[in-house]
């Protein structure tokens, strides 16, 4: 490794209406060396990748590569600069053979336009015996794993010009060894001058293979350590950064028979995706789920309310087994679910407010006719109730902001009466205003008897919305915060499994 | 933001695609009536609501399927191999071929076709709902499959020829109330009708809009999405039986072919009546203003003495302009 720096960023700002996604972020990367990126989500990574890569132009700044000055670049002169990037999300043709997929930028052709496959399969063979990948180049990419497959992106990094290679999450897709052949290469050309910017999670890793780290918090850049001299404490502090300020505070609840009245979560377990999770939450309780996007939250929600298969999970509600087999079943006994994608699985956008609101309730009550004035009257009610902001119910909900639309999916599982409501992440996407308003709602809900599960990666949000709070890591409920546990640091830790080897 | 909401809630207000079907209506009636008076006479318009009767029965149901965001483009070999069906029913069993069994049968052939009729409509419908369910490919494709199917039973059943009525089963298509209002037109009406209850008060109804906006977030909100739409499949078939009865009560004949227009031209009133190809949106009287459009369509041009043939060309053209502007205008956002 030496001194000199191949990419230096001076004062680099991206501004977006509501949010500072990167305010004033210095950074610079030397020559050989592989520097860690992390940060909470929302800190600014993607963002700061995006414009390294060129597919974001920053508002104000100054990149300097290899001497050359940009105030931006865009994604054709960044990758015959040499920038690679190897995203989180395979950017592969399925269809494709492995040699296809590699140089589909440039396919090697005959007079007459016709592919030469035979030479593509000869270039790609040689890029893999070069990188130690052991993927026969003629195979279709849709017979391949997601470990094979994360292992031709990054070869496909490597079969343009790479000077900086930038790797978003690659282990998040890869097995024990595949992460090892990825280290592998990554020591290798670090060693002949190339540079690497390495996102992860996982903080092991990053004593593994990283030199330098680069902590980012609220679109800042906070401090860059030399790995060997620091530790794992110092970083997740950093993240954190200071204490926040609590967003509000929960009142306490009484008059419920504690014993009894619970929602017990028994033995829920899928195959590689929730391992045999149980607790159990209290009524007028509000109980987080905190953990890694992809632990398993979302998936252990979607099967608790029956719309997701499951291996083995019992759900016993005051003592009587409420198990539903699928949502119709769910709503029947009174569990709500506010998904995670509110336009995708939450809401109708092409119709109105109205129809929205009264779905559920609809299911739920058997008649055939539906009362449409009494609907009226009711679904009008709801909304003012919980503050939407529209010029009448009768608006179709593709015209409602991102808060006000979380608003109707609520007033949709309060018209239906749900005792039980699952959150999925609730707050993503949603005005600070309409954020604290959603809080409101639930403490509201929680001392009204309800029992509510919050799952969120926003983790001050979870401090001071919940009770408890359950961190998932892998699948698997690997804690459960109480009272003075809560904090951002413990949730962090057990997300990223500090303290555990990696 | 908000302006924005606001504005677009009022331009959708202004440009509502039923709207600007009347005043497409209109404009061609005016031309009609200027080219030739006779257009406008009383005989002339009730004719032109006899003519699209059958359409407008088939239409309600492909309608309503659409809304939920799936097409049955079998439609017309349905009312095909009902109307062979039907009319073989009454030819065999009613005494009017040769072959026909004993005498104390022959009353009993009408009830026997109409009961036959519903039933093979209910199967097909039933079979066509259940393979979308299952395969889960799109609609289009499996009920352009299954209308290939239904048009080769029709021709084996009928061998190529022609089922004759010879006068009997005359009431429903051909007669009058008062002997002044048709019959069908009743039925067409009736109808229409029953789909307006259906969509707008009906929780089917509901269920139907809610799953052709949004099919995953319908089955989060507790749908048996799968019932709704099968249910959907059944009711098309059980109007396609309707609309045959009336059609071969009307012409008096059946051919393996004589129902073949009526997918195309149904699912084409439905869309420039403003239902949207994908689902979700759409009424009764969006079906119902598409079908008299291309109905009087047809009747204008001929009682303006162009080539009958300029009909589908001018059809054509008014799907595709129809579609455009919605979609240029944002009502389908």
């Amino acid at each position: 490794m030496q001194t000199k720096n191949i990419l230096e960023a001076v004062e680099v700002n991206k501004g977006y209406p509501g949010v500072q996604a990167l305010d004033a972020v210095d950074f610079d990367l030397r020559y050989g060396e592989v520097q860690a990126l992390v940060g909470q989500n929302g800190a600014g990574k993607s963002t700061f990748i995006e414009i390294i890569a060129g597919s974001i132009k920053p508002d104000s700044g100054k990149i300097t590569l290899e001497g050359e000055e940009y105030t931006h670049l865009d994604p054709s002169a960044s990758i015959e600069i040499g920038i690679q990037t190897v995203h989180q999300e395979n950017q592969l043709v399925e269809e494709l053979s492995v040699a296809e997929n590699i140089y589909l930028y440039n396919l090697p052709k005959t007079r007459f336009g016709f592919v030469k496959l035979a030479t593509c399969i000869e270039a790609a063979e040689a890029l893999f015996e070069e990188l130690g990948i052991d993927i026969p180049a003629g195979t279709k990419l849709n017979e391949l794993t997601p470990v094979q497959k994360k292992l031709i992106s990054i070869a496909k990094a490597f079969s343009r010009k790479a000077r900086i290679l930038i790797l978003d999450e690659p282990t998040a897709a890869l097995d024990t060894k595949g992460k090892d052949t990825l280290f592998e290469i990554v020591r290798r050309y670090t060693q002949k001058g190339l540079s690497v910017i390495y996102i992860s999670h996982h903080l092991g890793e990053i004593f593994e293979i990283c030199d330098r780290v680069t902590i980012f918090k609220d679109g800042r850049r906070i401090n860059t350590h030399t790995v060997k001299e620091t530790d794992m404490n110092t970083i997740v502090q950093e993240m954190i950064g200071k204490s926040t300020t609590s967003l509000m505070t929960r009142s306490s609840v009484e008059g419920l028979d504690l014993v009894t009245d619970t929602l017990e979560i028994q033995d829920y377990h899928r195959e590689g995706l929730v391992e045999h999770v149980s607790f159990s939450v209290r009524k007028g309780e509000i109980f987080g789920i905190g953990g890694l996007v992809g632990a398993g939250r979302t998936e252990l929600a979607r099967m608790i309310f029956g719309l997701d298969e499951k291996d083995s999970g019992t759900l016993v509600y005051c003592g009587t087994d409420v198990t539903p087999t699928d949502p119709n079943d769910a709503i029947g006994k009174g569990i709500g679910l506010l998904t995670e994608d509110r336009k995708d699985n939450g809401l109708v956008i092409i119709r109105p407010i109205f129809e929205n609101v009264s779905l559920v309730r609809f299911t739920k009550n058997r008649g055939a006719f539906m009362n449409l004035s009494r609907e009226r009257v009711e679904t009008e009610n709801i909304s003012k109730q919980l503050n939407v902001i529209t010029p009448s119910i009768s608006q179709l909900v593709v015209n409602l902001s991102g808060g006000n639309q979380q608003k109707v999916v609520l007033a949709k599982w309060l018209y239906a009466e749900a005792e039980i409501l699952i959150f999925d992440e609730p707050t993503v996407g949603i005005d600070v205003g309409s954020k604290s308003e959603i809080y409101e709602l639930m403490d509201n809900l929680a001392r009204r008897g309800k029992i509510i599960l919050m799952i969120s990666s926003d983790n001050p949000e979870l401090i001071s919305v919940c009770d408890r709070v359950g961190v998932m890591r892998f699948g698997r409920l690997v804690a459960i915060l109480d009272g003075k546990e809560i904090k951002e640091e413990n949730i962090l830790k057990y997300s990223m499994g500090v303290g555990e080897k990696d | 933001m908000k302006i924005r909401a606001f504005a677009k809630e009022r331009r959708g207000r202004r440009f509502n695609q039923s709207t600007m079907l009347i005043i497409m209506i209109v404009v061609v009636a005016i031309v009609a009536t200027i080219v030739n008076p006779r257009f406008l006479r009383i005989t002339n318009i009730i004719n032109i609501f006899q003519q699209i009767s059958v359409l407008g029965i088939v239409a309600c149901g492909v309608g309503m399927l659409l809304v939920s965001g799936h097409i049955d483009i079998s439609v017309g070999a349905q009312v095909s191999l009902i109307g062979i069906i039907l009319a073989g029913i009454i030819q065999h069993v009613g005494g009017i071929a040769p072959d026909a069994p004993n005498a104390w049968l022959q009353p009993l052939a009408i009830p026997l076709a109409f009961i036959v009729s519903f039933a093979v409509g209910i199967v097909m419908g039933l079979v066509n709902g259940i393979v979308v369910i299952k395969s889960r490919v799109t609609s289009f494709i499996i009920t352009l499959g299954f209308g290939s199917v239904y048009k080769g039973i029709a021709l084996l059943v009928s061998g190529g020829a022609s089922y004759m009525l010879f006068g009997r089963f005359e009431w429903l298509g051909r007669s009058r109330i008062l002997n002044f209002v048709p019959v069908p037109i009743l039925f067409f009406l009736g109808v229409v009708f029953l789909t307006h209850i259906i969509l707008k008060f009906l929780r089917y109804g509901r269920f139907l809009y809610a799953i052709g906006g949004n099919r995953k977030a319908a089955y989060v909100s507790g749908i048996n999405t799968n019932r709704v739409i099968m249910r959907a499949y059944v009711v098309c078939g059980l109007l396609n039986a309707l609309a045959a009865l009336i059609l071969i009560s009307r012409v008096g004949s059946a051919l393996a072919t004589t129902g073949e227009a009526y997918a195309l031209d149904a699912l084409a009133s439905v869309i420039v009546g403003g239902v949207a190809i994908t689902g979700g949106k759409g009424n009764a009287l969006s079906f119902f203003l598409g079908v008299v459009l291309i109905g009087l369509l047809g009747n204008a041009l001929i009682i303006m003495n162009v080539n009958p043939y300029v009909r589908d060309v001018v059809i054509g053209a008014i799907i595709i302009a129809a579609v455009t502007i919605s979609h240029l205008t944002g009502e389908r956002s």
